[in-house]
């Protein structure tokens, strides 16, 4: 009896893998526990283990292909074993787990009252669905008005308003007339009007020909944590109401602490303390203080997190990746630099597990390494603050009535202003920056 | 213009066509001097005599054994059946002769008769006198099923009847008989198988038959006070059936709802409903189709109960605002 192979749900938020590669081909011999294929998922890569013996009998998509959680990518069963030619439609949960490395397996069945994690059907009116298909819209993103969230025409036109106004609207009498004599389509021409209203000069100018052939562009197709950021970025821009507080930090105490810790701390660990994991420390000690800034909205409820854990972003070649540091208030600096530097290592390797990237409360952004003065992050959701790192630069400031060099850095707070106000915020800063200014205050 | 009741326009369409034609005629119980159940034909016998009014003994089958044989001789009989429900008793002259004798006999014989019945209730005509069965009919090749809303409608459709080579079933409701519209004093006639849009809208399509066709328009009247600018649309034949005008509204609309008196249940509803979820206008539907029907209930005699027993106009109300997502 041949076996299917699953697309594995390794979060709570993963819809889709993309295939980066298989390790057996078709009629391989396959053992228990042997890799078969790598996926890309959710920001991260893992390789996806067998768990029947077997020969793999079909391999339904390849590389780059994305694939819905529970969908069967393949086969596996006894040599000449008859198999469906196409994949079979999405499946239930599937009764096992498929790789041994799903981080949490899904307990199955008995879980009936529990709300299924399975992406449900979506609900839509076949009106709704074949503006969708005009529009290029993905219905999974839309919000439906209707019973039990379905979506109707509307919603959809509502999330992807036409570019073009409709062709009698939006177009002078004379403009269609010329447009109609030259055979010209009239959703090609740009309107100079307001809100692209064609005229006539718009539809001539459109005749001409274009003056150079544009040179070939690399397409490339945006997927994987390329997308993932993409999605992730615009949800929360659009959903969070974002607020950023800058202020600019002395760090002339931190400077002299870290140059005193730098030796101390290589020799125990064999890494180098960097001004990260000290701004770390400090954003957990002012997070102890201020609970209301460590806070995640879910649904209509406020979670305040016991838990400090601080994300680290961590830039790679195509996206960037978010380690968390568990329990960053209850390390010292030594343990903080050892799990910074092996987090960020692991980050850039793909190497980071689902766990190693869930649960933080807070995420620190730094681009201090680069020419940037200050920025305002985008907050990492379901988060409710970020903060935004700049350079460390000498720069004139006011100080006991003398204009001195000291060397500043400046940071954005940003916060959702949906759950936490401007004051309390500011509040944070303003501990925060305290507490960077006077790092002992570290040892309380 | 003046104005006929449609029990008037019914008489006056057959009177035309017997004046200008003389192999019709009409036969039934008490047609002659009682002027028929309902009183389409009184005074009929006064102008065209006992010949051509012809007063028949009470036996449904007879009449319309009758019926059948004298159109395969040439003529053209116009059977008037007290009641639609007493279609039982001549489904075999209508089912199994009418319908089927053209195309058995090669096309070498035909049928041209029209079968004339009140239907429906709201009348206290209780369970054996107010039904509405006309999705039997349409179910059988070779029939054709009209069903007129206005007088305007019921006396153009009635010349097309009875001028038609094929028998045709021609159902007049009983609430519809005092209702009163513009008609002209000419014979004109109504081609079968053309809609008739009682109303424009672009919120949401009705499609309704008979008397829900005046609720209809009640009910759109309603919602318009709301904002709701509904679409009405009358068939007003159900076979053959005009499914691209309802095709046509649907793809403007998004919306259907189809409302009969008819049982819901294998009511011709369902049909219409069915049509258009096969048509081109499935990619405008922009909510599930509504069928709003009688209940699976014989008709009450208790007034009350006889009301609840089809639908009214706050349930056509309430169906176009449940489509609508506006409940």
């Amino acid at each position: 009896m041949a076996k299917e192979i699953f697309m594995p749900k390794l979060s709570s938020t993963m819809q889709v893998g993309t295939v980066l590669q298989w390790f057996k081909e078709e009629g391989d011999p396959v053992e228990v526990g042997e890799p078969l294929f790598e996926i890309m998922t959710d920001k991260i890569n893992i390789e996806v283990e067998s768990y029947e013996d077997g020969v793999l009998l079909k391999r339904y998509f390849e590389e780059d292909d994305e694939v819905p959680i529970n969908h069967v990518v393949g086969y596996i069963g006894e040599e000449g074993e008859e198999v469906p030619d196409l994949p079979p439609g999405e499946s239930g949960v599937s009764s096992k787990p498929v790789s041994t490395e799903t981080p949490n397996p899904q307990p199955e069945a008995e879980l009936s009252d529990q709300p299924s994690e399975e992406p449900e059907k979506v609900r839509a009116t076949p009106a709704a669905r074949r503006v969708a298909r005009e529009r290029e819209v993905h219905l999974t993103e839309v919000e439906g008005s209707g019973p039990k969230g379905r979506i109707h025409q509307a919603d959809v036109e509502r999330f992807a308003p036409t570019a073009t106004a409709s062709a009698t609207s939006g177009v002078t009498p004379l403009a269609e007339k010329v447009a109609v004599a030259e055979g010209m389509d009239l959703q090609e021409v740009e309107g100079s009007g307001p809100r692209g209203k064609v005229y006539r000069a718009d539809v001539e100018k459109a005749r001409q020909p274009a003056a150079q052939p544009v040179p070939p562009a690399k397409r490339v197709k945006m997927a994987g944590i390329r997308k993932a950021v993409a999605d992730r970025m615009l949800h929360s821009k659009t959903t969070a109401p974002h607020v950023t507080l800058n202020c600019d930090i002395d760090m002339a105490e931190v400077v002299a602490m870290r140059k005193q810790l730098l030796g101390p701390i290589e020799k125990q660990t064999g890494y180098r303390l960097s001004y990260t994991e000290i701004i770390l420390k400090a954003t957990a000690h002012a997070l102890k203080r201020h609970p209301n800034i460590n806070i995640s909205l879910e649904g209509n409820e406020i979670i305040q997190h016991d838990a400090i854990n601080i994300g680290m972003a961590v830039a790679l070649e195509d996206g960037l990746l978010v380690p968390v540091i568990k329990d960053a208030d209850r390390k010292g600096l030594v343990e903080l630099t050892v799990a910074c530097k092996t987090a960020g290592q692991a980050a850039k390797d793909n190497k980071l597990k689902p766990d190693e990237m869930s649960g933080g409360t807070f995420t620190v952004s730094n681009l201090g390494m680069y020419a940037v003065d200050t920025f305002n992050p985008v907050i990492n959701q379901p988060e409710s603050a970020i903060l935004g790192i700049g350079r460390i630069h000498e720069k004139p400031v006011g100080l006991n009535g003398q204009i001195v060099l000291r060397p500043m850095m400046g940071v954005g707070l940003s916060f959702d202003h949906r759950v936490i106000d401007g004051a309390p915020a500011a509040a944070f800063l303003t501990d925060l920056k305290a507490a960077l200014e006077n790092p002992f205050e570290l040892l309380m | 213009m003046r104005e006929l009741t449609y029990l008037e326009a019914v008489r006056e369409a057959m009177s035309q066509e017997m004046r200008a034609n003389e192999d019709v005629f009409v036969l039934g119980e008490d047609i002659g001097v009682y002027g028929g159940a309902f009183g389409v034909t009184r005074g009929m016998i006064e102008e065209f005599g006992p010949e051509r009014i012809r007063n028949t003994p009470i036996s449904e089958a007879a009449i319309s054994g009758t019926a059948v044989g004298a159109a395969l001789t040439g003529m053209r009989p116009i059977v008037e059946l007290q009641f639609s429900d007493f279609m039982t008793i001549a489904m075999d002259n209508m089912v199994n002769q009418a319908a089927k004798i053209r195309y058995m006999y090669g096309g070498k014989g035909k049928v041209p008769m029209v079968l004339r019945t009140p239907a429906g209730s709201g009348t206290g005509a209780a369970a054996q006198h107010s039904q509405s069965l006309e999705a039997w009919m349409a179910h059988i090749p070779g029939l054709k099923v009209v069903q007129p809303s206005t007088a305007y409608d019921a006396k153009g459709l009635l010349k097309a009847a009875i001028d038609d080579d094929n028998p045709v079933i021609f159902y007049e409701h009983k609430l519809c008989y005092p209702k009163k519209s513009d008609v002209p004093e000419e014979a004109y006639s109504i081609p079968l198988g053309k809609a008739d849009i009682k109303k424009q809208g672009s919120d949401v399509t009705i499609v309704a038959t008979a008397i829900m066709v005046h609720k209809s328009l009640e009910a759109a009247e309603e919602l318009q006070k709301e904002g709701i600018e509904v679409e009405v649309i009358d068939p007003r034949t159900l076979v053959p059936l005009d499914i691209e005008t309802i095709v046509q509204s649907v793809k403007k609309t998004g919306r259907l709802v189809v409302v009969h008196e008819a049982v819901k249940r294998g009511g011709f509803g369902g049909e219409i409903a069915s049509l258009i979820a096969e048509s081109e206008a499935f990619d405008y539907l922009d909510a599930p189709i509504k069928r709003l029907g009688g209940k699976a209930v014989p008709i009450p005699y208790n007034p009350e109960l006889e009301k609840a027993a089809v639908p009214v106009v706050a349930d056509i109300v309430t169906a176009v605002k449940e489509t609508l997502n506006r409940l």
